[in-house]
């Protein structure tokens, strides 16, 4: 399969980036890890007239702790992410999405930006980044702008984000004790799978009393963009955690979430499916709060 | 427009004008003759194309040649030294791993990539790092086995 | 242990040393000088009269060298069995499926002559399009053929006894259906060829196929050239699986570029054109009834088939038999009726996968024989036992078990597995299964109608007797062929492995059907054991006139000269060998006579010396219509055991371990049956659980890639416990019978079988998806 002809462009800095962006607004498209872009081109998708390659840009790449905050840059790789033991113990629900997504190979070429940027509704990183709270930082030339990701997807393939603009970073507050998450997913097999449904769920006790402060539960591959379920998350907020609770919140994300049938899976499945995967993550949520003390 | 770049592979230093639309393993195996390294699907999808790339087991057909500029690649003609073939080679062959052979140099660089980081892996580790190269012929089961036996 | 020196043992594969190094060339990996690409202008409509082809703009594109469509390509019929010609190089007034081939384009690169053709344009008619078996024999169904009435390729109607009256006379009668997904090769190299004409109009022919002898003629007969003019060469291939053993487009649309541009030509199918090439597993809809005693013997099979073909017959013919025939054995049945029909549709055309025409009969009728078992009382190994045939059986429809090693690997993967423990004792949503399953080793009768040897073999000895050549046009491709044949060269001279090597896969080499019904090693194997008899012969008798020993009282072991009464004097050769050979520095210093001097001694003597083998079986089978297909000279047999762990909320089947025990006669090479069974119980898994070619309403398929076609990856498979039993078959080399497709008769159905004692739920419709089984749990839930 060949790829169509575009002009290429390798900036070293995030405002070189950004200029080139900003000149060639409207026709130049960012090149992260390219698994979802070049794939794209070659089955001539997309036929953008220029790539502005974000893989030379070191400031991009940063993972790192501060404050109670853990900032990812976003040409951190999937792989980088699934590895590190810093996510693992900060993030964890991050770090099964990545451990999750595609395949080794496409995990050493995959960024988190590039997974948040190209806006697959099935992506695998977003339900955990959501249930985190995680904050976009979105640069151009017009300087820089933080968006909470949950106001960053706009349907499948499109973002707030400015033609010119790009995610920097994505920063997350590292939860505090008594708080935990979970993320799974279901697809087909058990590697390089699209997903049929994935689910993160986030919960935060107050303390040893164990009455939920906080709860998020986001549902991917069923709408779309990623969903936060309000209904599930009104039903756990103030109540103590219990398989009972539980299957009710479990179905309130079912009533939230908002399916279509395709080749992959049908509706009624995916619905039964969300169900099925908000239970599970919550109680790996509170596995992991209770272990967070 | 063909732009000059400067890449490492296997050792050796090459100097060649490429277009942005090439990709590296059009590269490797149009340019550079190295056609150990095959192509299966192009698009990044069965692995029989997996480089390492500044040591990471990457699908070449998703990287294009402009990206692997002043990087190091390692394929599948670069594993022998001069003492001989790399245990991982002498493994699959004698394990009986290799079948029709067109997965075997994307699955011997993922497993190289794998004991690189990790010399002694477990079954699931060793499972899972093979897990985007595809195999139509051996039902992975020889294949896990070579990777073990290097390991050891 | 035994008593062979070569065969029987694990040694290394002769190829892949070339393989763990990247060394081993495959068709893409070749180039010519003065190469042009070649591209395929393919239908996007599943349907349509062709109104006009206007290829003068791509003509006129700077670097293209030809376009050809039907008028210079002609209007030749061609396919795989001549009773269903039913195909031309390019469409000349209607495409039939999308992926249809109109045009070709050759040009100086692929970019160049993918942009030719698409500046090809072409006008349509639409016309109404079947897509499936019910709208393609609906009443007032638009037809695809207008020589093939009914859109039926072909029907079968067969009865073996008396169904009806054992049926009635049964004290339990069981009918199922069952329904598989059609398949796609999906092995990891997409085909391709080069062409090449030289000067004097012969041409020779690259390709990554199975079978080198049907593409020879198929390109002869369509290109009207002699067979003699046209060679066909395969380089190292990334796996068939039966898809690649027919000509294709591809191969002929290049040969007729290479001729008119007078340069190779290339031309290489992209993964998408793969699976509209197709040519893989049909979509089969079985329906069952069996009639059994109170005691489980078998009385009677009625048994009806629909197959989904697809737009042209390929090797449909042979396949609507398999699906009725293969169920001949490997149990006792003196009854069965099988009707079957093979339906065109406005689909990519199906033929011959790994287990071909069987493999869906076989998992629902061994589905069909657990839920009998149940209803009997009886453990489903049990039922299998009353009723298993056993070596020299001959089934109702002719098929004759001249070895049947089906009880040993009943009990070995029983004793394996420890099914005594877990069957029907493991907790819900654990479950065990098992079944059975035989398969041809190589059809009895070549495609095409014809007294043809089905392979010839020439084994040459180097003239300085070290090295001894093996030349076939077999075809290996990926299976071991080479090695199966080098090894039973080897042990039949009587020399070491490391002293043969193997050419093959060149119709310059003699007459081989090629890599398909598993036929190798029984049938090449026979061809390649006579000609190293024969060289053999030559060598010996060659050295009793030179020794004045007779040349039965000498054999060769090991690369020696074995003298069977005692010692003898050959100083003489020897003397002579290192005179012939001053300035070598490896002069034989052994105190034995090597195999390497006897044979120099022959050549001095004789000239070269040249061995040839051939083989064909002998008339096999009965005398009804389609007697034929099943017949094989010996039948290889297996039985599995898969345990299974089915997530009762996600309806997420994982298989965790299974057990396989096949017959395959006589191993030739231990390491490479062992290989066969567990890439078979691979392919059997990702049929069972995950692999679906799917169609939009426009007859396009939708996941035409390795994402969404899903093969089992690493993750996936199970751990594979492989058991080698060997029954010696009396009609194989060395006993040697088939292991290449056999092994994947039982996975289906016993992964069925699994999932029925973890669930309690009989599904009777593949894949078995998470989302069918969690609908299957979720029904019976509600039924509760």
């Amino acid at each position: 399969m060949i790829l169509p002809k575009f002009e290429f462009h390798e900036p070293t800095s995030i405002s070189d980036a950004c200029e080139l962006m900003a000149r060639h607004r409207g026709e130049a498209r960012l090149l992260a890890g390219g698994t979802d872009l070049l794939v794209n081109m070659k089955k001539k998708v997309l036929n953008p007239k220029r790539l502005v390659s974000l893989g030379r840009i070191p400031e991009l790449t940063q993972v790192e702790r501060s404050n109670g905050t853990l900032w990812i840059g976003a040409g951190a790789t999937v792989s980088a992410i699934a590895a590190s033991a810093m996510v693992a113990r900060d993030a964890s629900a991050l770090g099964l999405g990545a451990r999750a997504l595609g395949t080794p190979l496409i995990r050493n070429l995959a960024t988190i930006g590039g997974n948040i940027g190209s806006a697959r509704p099935a992506a695998d990183l977003p339900p955990a980044l959501i249930v985190y709270g995680a904050v976009l930082v979105l640069r151009s030339v017009a300087g820089e702008r933080r968006l909470p990701i949950g106001e960053f997807f706009k349907g499948p393939g499109l973002t707030a984000a400015h033609e010119d603009e790009l995610i920097a970073a994505v920063v997350i507050q590292v939860p505090a004790g008594y708080a935990g998450a979970g993320y799974l997913n279901l697809g087909v097999r058990k590697a390089q799978d699209c997903n049929i449904v994935n689910v993160a769920s986030y919960l935060e006790l107050d303390g040893r009393a164990e009455v939920i402060r906080a709860a998020r539960v986001a549902l991917g591959s069923v709408g779309p963009t990623p969903l936060r379920s309000p209904s599930a998350e009104a039903v756990l907020i103030g109540q103590k955690p219990t398989e009972a609770l539980f299957d009710l919140a479990a179905d309130a994300a079912q009533r939230d979430c908002m399916p279509i049938l395709d080749f992959r899976g049908s509706a009624e499945y995916r619905r039964d499916m969300v169900g099925v995967l908000a239970r599970r993550t919550l109680t790996m949520a509170l596995a992991e709060a209770r272990s967070r003390n | 427009m063909k732009q000059l770049i400067r890449l490492t592979v296997n050792d050796r230093e090459y100097e060649v004008g490429v277009d942005p639309n090439t990709t590296l393993v059009d590269l490797l195996r149009g340019h550079l003759g190295l056609t150990g390294t095959k192509k299966g699907c192009d698009l990044g999808d069965c692995g029989a194309c997996t480089v390492l790339l500044d040591g990471k087991a990457v699908n070449s057909c998703l990287v294009l040649a402009v990206q692997a500029g002043d990087r190091t690649v390692q394929t599948i003609e670069g594993l022998e030294t001069a003492q001989g073939l790399h245990p991982l080679q002498q493994a699959f062959i004698e394990k009986g791993a290799i079948q029709c052979g067109f997965c075997s140099s994307g699955m011997i660089l993922s497993a190289k990539e794998l004991l690189d980081r990790s010399p002694h892996p477990a079954e699931p580790e060793i499972r899972r790092a093979i897990s985007g190269n595809l195999c139509r012929c051996t039902g992975y089961q020889k294949i896990i086995e070579a990777i073990k036996d290097a390991a050891r | 242990m035994s008593d062979y020196q070569v065969i029987n043992s694990r040694l290394p594969r002769l190829d892949a040393p070339a393989k763990a190094t990247g060394r081993a060339v495959f068709i893409d990996d070749m180039s010519f000088p003065g190469m042009l690409h070649a591209a395929l202008l393919q239908s996007p409509l599943p349907h349509a009269h062709i109104v006009r082809i206007d290829t003068s703009k791509a003509e006129r594109l700077p670097g293209v060298k030809a376009v050809i469509t039907a008028k210079d390509a002609g209007l030749v019929r061609y396919g795989v069995s001549p009773a269903r010609y039913d195909e031309t190089v390019f469409c000349h007034d209607r495409v039939r499926y999308v992926g249809d081939e109109i045009a070709a384009v050759a040009a100086v690169d692929a970019e160049t002559a993918e942009e030719a053709v698409g500046l090809i344009q072409v006008d349509y008619e639409e016309l109404p399009a079947v897509l499936t078996i019910e709208a393609a024999m609906a009443e007032g169904a638009p037809q695809l053929h207008v020589e093939f009435p009914r859109n039926l390729s072909a029907e079968v109607h067969q009865e073996f006894g008396n169904a009806a009256d054992a049926l009635k006379a049964s004290d339990l009668v069981k009918t199922t259906t069952f329904k598989n997904k059609r398949q796609d090769g999906a092995f990891l190299e997409p085909p391709g060829c080069i062409a090449v004409f030289d000067l004097d109009g012969r041409l020779t022919l690259h390709s990554s196929t199975q079978a080198p002898h049907y593409v020879q003629r198929t390109v002869a007969m369509v290109l009207g050239l002699p067979v003699g003019k046209v060679r066909v060469v395969k380089p190292y291939v990334g796996g068939g699986f039966g898809i690649k053993a027919a000509a294709n487009t591809g191969e002929l649309a290049a040969c007729l570029l290479a001729r008119k541009t007078g340069k190779p030509v290339k031309f290489n199918y992209s993964r998408e054109q793969v699976f509209m090439l197709c040519r893989a597993r049909h979509q089969f809809v079985h329906r069952m009834t069996t009639g059994v005693k109170k005691d489980g013997t078998l009385l009677a099979l009625q048994h009806e088939c629909y197959l989904d073909g697809g737009a042209y017959s390929s090797f449909g013919i042979a396949t609507v038999y398999y699906a009725g025939s293969l169920l001949g054995g490997p149990y006792k049945l003196p009854n069965m009726k099988y009707d079957g029909w093979r339906v065109y549709t406005n689909k990519p055309t199906c033929g011959a996968q790994r287990g071909h025409g069987g493999v869906a009969a076989r998992a629902a009728w061994e589905q069909q024989l657990d839920m009998i078992a149940e209803e009997l009382g009886m453990d489903p190994i049990d039922l299998r036992l009353k009723n298993m045939m056993q070596a020299g059986d001959v089934t109702c429809n002719d098929l004759n078990m001249s070895s049947l090693g089906m009880r040993e690997c009943i009990e070995a993967v029983r004793n394996s597995s420890d099914w005594a423990s877990k069957k029907g004792r493991l907790p819900k949503g654990k479950g065990i299964g098992m079944a059975c399953g035989f398969f041809v080793s190589g059809a009895g009768y070549p495609i095409y109608r014809s007294d043809t040897y089905h392979c010839t073999a020439t084994v040459k000895l180097a003239e300085d007797g070290g090295t001894v050549q093996v030349y076939s046009a077999s075809a290996e491709i990926g299976q071991g062929s080479d090695t199966a044949f080098g090894m039973i060269a080897a042990e039949t001279l009587g020399v070491p492995l490391d002293s043969v090597r193997v050419m093959s896969g060149d119709t310059d080499f003699g007459v081989d059907l090629g890599a398909y019904s598993s036929r190798q090693t029984l049938m090449t194997g026979h061809a390649v054991k006579e000609a190293a008899e024969a060289a053999k012969r030559q060598v010996l008798d060659a050295l009793a006139e030179e020794l004045k020993v007779p040349a039965a009282d000498m054999d060769i072991r090991e690369g020696r000269i074995v003298f069977k009464n005692g010692p003898v004097d050959f100083s003489g050769i020897r003397n002579r060998y290192i005179k012939e050979h001053r300035g070598w520095s490896d002069s034989p210093q052994e105190d034995f006579l090597t195999f390497r001097e006897a044979s120099r001694i022959a050549y001095l003597a004789k000239g070269t010396i040249v061995g040839t083998g051939k083989y064909k079986p002998p008339l096999l089978g009965g005398k009804f219509k389609g007697a034929a297909v099943g017949t094989s000279p010996a039948y290889g047999c297996s039985a599995q055991v898969v345990e299974v762990d089915v997530d009762l909320e996600t309806g997420r089947i994982v298989i965790e371990k299974m057990t396989d025990a096949h017959d395959c006669g006589r191993a030739i090479n231990r390491t490479s049956v062992e290989a066969q069974m567990e890439g078979s119980l691979a392919m059997g898994m990702g049929e069972a659980l995950f692999e679906e070619v799917k169609f939009d309403d426009r007859g396009r398929v939708i996941n035409c890639d390795l994402a969404e076609y899903k093969l089992v990856t690493a993750l996936d498979m199970p751990p594979v416990e492989a058991i080698i039993v060997e029954s010696d078959e009396p009609n194989g080399p060395f006993g040697a019978k088939e292991v290449g497709e056999g092994a994947i008769m039982p996975t289906i159905p016993a992964i069925l079988n699994a999932v029925y004692d973890a669930t309690g739920l009989r599904i009777h419709e593949l894949p078995l998806t998470s989302e069918r089984v969690q609908a299957a749990l979720k029904a019976a839930r509600a039924k509760k």
